[in-house]
């Protein structure tokens, strides 16, 4: 399986080409196009509690799909938002992916559901967060650029702009300013990122996009 | 007691490793933590360089740094710390206690940011809430009357008026020259008022957002006087001039709805009235609606030198009466608290100068002569 991202930054899909035999896992909807040798399956994504919870609190579809390649194929594997995106490889570890960013894994990789906190939630990255594990490749998507960072000790996200991260990494709000400044400044609340390992981070965010829209409406 | 080791399963950090970290298997014996990568990597920390933390994603994961730091293991398996403990034979215990107590400033403090945070939130909420219903008001405030005038037509539909008496018929003329003799001092100018008498003994009377205001026989022979029936209808008045129904509206849907109305998307609000009005949420208002119609009503009755007082005595005269048929007074039923009412009508005379009221010159007599009939 050959899987390549085109059009990145702005516009970035997945062009994945199959081999008869292969699989990948990609989320509802993700799939643009594909060619008419691949079978397409819908199932429960990890279960039915997990997938409902992963609706309702997660930003994530209900169903995963599972697309085998029975001949020579491909399949092309977009997002619902302008942006970048990037591939990790699992090799026995775990990594975080905010609500809405996991697009497709291989088959082997496990896709979990982590109760993500009330940290979590405060500084807008949600109450849960998808918990990828196991063994292969995972692409997920950002809006607008992604870029990466290794954090040894603290560093400063705004809200809403943190993609991805490993389980070393701890999450805590706070406030960008003073008290009065960080509630009536604009600013509001930043993430604080602590511990050791690689943070994704996404140029921007869905508030920030909203707001404009308001704004403009 | 000497080859005691346990293993876990964790991760390492070293510069040393592709790509700077791998899962590991972390053990630990007498001498300290052994990390083994799936690629067979080995890295060494005797307990005497051990430097812990905790922290991560979930808050649990225990870190263990050498000296110069370019050795990071950590694993968030639950009996990690216990065993460091044991294994360690003492030599970490001051380390672990310090992280634990590390970990519970950060969740009091968190705690408390948390607290202030949710009253902060509560407080704008409310403060939101009240704002909002100003907003309602004033928004209300700027939309034609027009808009008053399509919900009332769709709201009538709600109502059964196949018993309603004709324009010729002399309780429909009363009702009609009472409203004549109160228009001229109504608040807003411009509402068409049209008034429908239903032959039924049910004892209400309300109008509509718009002007139409339906009256029922029951309540007409209830009415002592055309004084009285005066008063009732000042106050029916009142609430289309003060435009309470279109308020009520407002905070039932919210703001969204207000401005959907000054945009002009009237559909959706038309059908929603007719649900609306079925529900009576058109004709019962909030308290606060019916001490504004009552004063307003006393007001205009005021004004059309006609005494408040008979407003007040009919409130009086209809509570009398809900002992014996209290199936038939609706009216009471969406006007409690009369009590209160009669006592702010007689304080609100208290305020105005006094001046001298006349009686409408009515055929009261006629129209109650017809109905008993
Ligand atoms: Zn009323």
């Amino acid at each position: 399986m050959e899987v390549t991202i085109r059009n990145a930054p702005s516009f970035a899909n997945l062009l994945v080409n199959l081999d008869p035999g292969d699989r990948i896992v990609a989320e509802a909807d993700a799939m643009a196009s594909m060619s008419s040798g691949v079978e397409m399956t819908t199932r429960w994504n990890g279960g039915v509690f997990r997938a409902i919870a992963r609706r309702l609190f997660g930003g994530e579809s209900i169903f995963v799909n599972e697309f085998k390649a029975t001949q020579p194929g491909h399949i092309v594997i977009t997002q619902p938002f302008p942006g970048d995106m990037a591939c990790i490889e699992l090799k026995g570890n775990t990594m975080f992916l905010q609500p809405g960013a996991y697009i497709a894994s291989e088959p082997q990789v496990t896709l979990g559901l982590g109760w993500a906190g009330i940290r979590s939630f405060i500084s807008g990255e949600g109450l849960f967060r998808m918990k990828v594990s196991g063994y292969g490749r995972v692409w997920f998507g950002a809006y607008g650029a992604i870029f990466t960072r290794e954090v040894v000790g603290e560093y400063i996200v705004d809200t809403g702009h943190l993609v991805a991260y490993e389980p070393t990494i701890g999450i805590r709000v706070g406030m960008a300013g003073g008290i009065f400044s960080s509630f009536f400044g604009g600013e509001g609340l930043i993430t604080r990122v602590n511990g050791q390992g690689k943070i994704y981070m996404q140029s921007r965010s869905f508030e920030g996009l909203a707001a404009w829209t308001n704004a403009h409406l | 007691m000497h080859d005691v080791s346990q293993d876990f399963f964790g991760g390492v950090f070293s510069d040393k490793i592709e790509g700077g970290r791998a899962a590991a298997k972390i053990s630990i014996n007498s001498y300290g933590l052994v990390a083994e990568t799936l690629e067979e990597e080995r890295f060494e920390i005797p307990f005497g360089e051990c430097q812990l933390d905790k922290g991560g994603a979930s808050g649990r994961m225990i870190f263990c740094r050498n000296s110069d730091r370019s050795i990071t293991l950590f694993c968030e398996e639950r009996g990690f710390p216990k065993a460091l403990e044991t294994l360690s034979t003492g030599a970490l215990s001051g380390q672990l206690r310090a992280i634990q107590l590390k970990q519970r400033g950060h969740e009091k403090t968190f705690l408390f940011w948390l607290t202030v945070g949710s009253v902060m939130t509560l407080i704008a909420g409310v403060i939101g809430y009240y704002a909002l219903i100003a907003a309602t008001q004033a928004a209300v405030a700027a939309l034609p009357i027009s808009i008053d005038e399509n919900i009332g037509s769709v709201a009538i539909k709600s109502v059964d008026l196949h018993a309603r008496l004709d324009a010729g018929h002399v309780a429909t003329k009363l009702v009609n020259d009472i409203v004549k003799e109160l228009e001229p001092h109504s608040a807003i100018k411009g509402l068409n008022f049209r008034v429908m008498v239903v032959d039924e003994p049910t004892v209400n009377a309300f109008a509509l957002p718009g002007g139409q205001i339906v009256v029922y026989t029951g309540l007409i022979k209830k009415a002592k006087s055309a004084e009285q029936l005066a008063g009732v209808i000042a106050h029916e008045m009142a609430h289309a001039t003060l435009r309470h129904g279109l308020k009520g509206v407002g905070q039932s849907l919210g703001i969204i709805a207000a401005i959907q109305l000054v945009t002009g998307d009237v559909g959706g609000l038309l059908a929603l009235s007719t649900q609306l009005a079925q529900e009576s949420i058109l004709t019962s208002y909030s308290r606060k609606s019916e001490t504004e119609a009552d004063l307003e009503g006393a007001r205009m009755l005021h004004e059309a030198g006609i005494d408040p007082k008979n407003m007040a005595d009919f409130f009086q005269m209809l509570e009398k009466l809900e002992g014996d048929i209290p199936d038939l007074l609706a009216w009471i039923s969406t006007h409690p608290q009369h009590a209160d009412r009669i006592a702010r009508i007689e304080d609100y005379q208290k305020q105005i100068p006094q001046k001298p009221y006349r009686l409408l010159e009515l055929p009261w007599e006629e129209v109650q002569n017809q109905l008993a009939n």
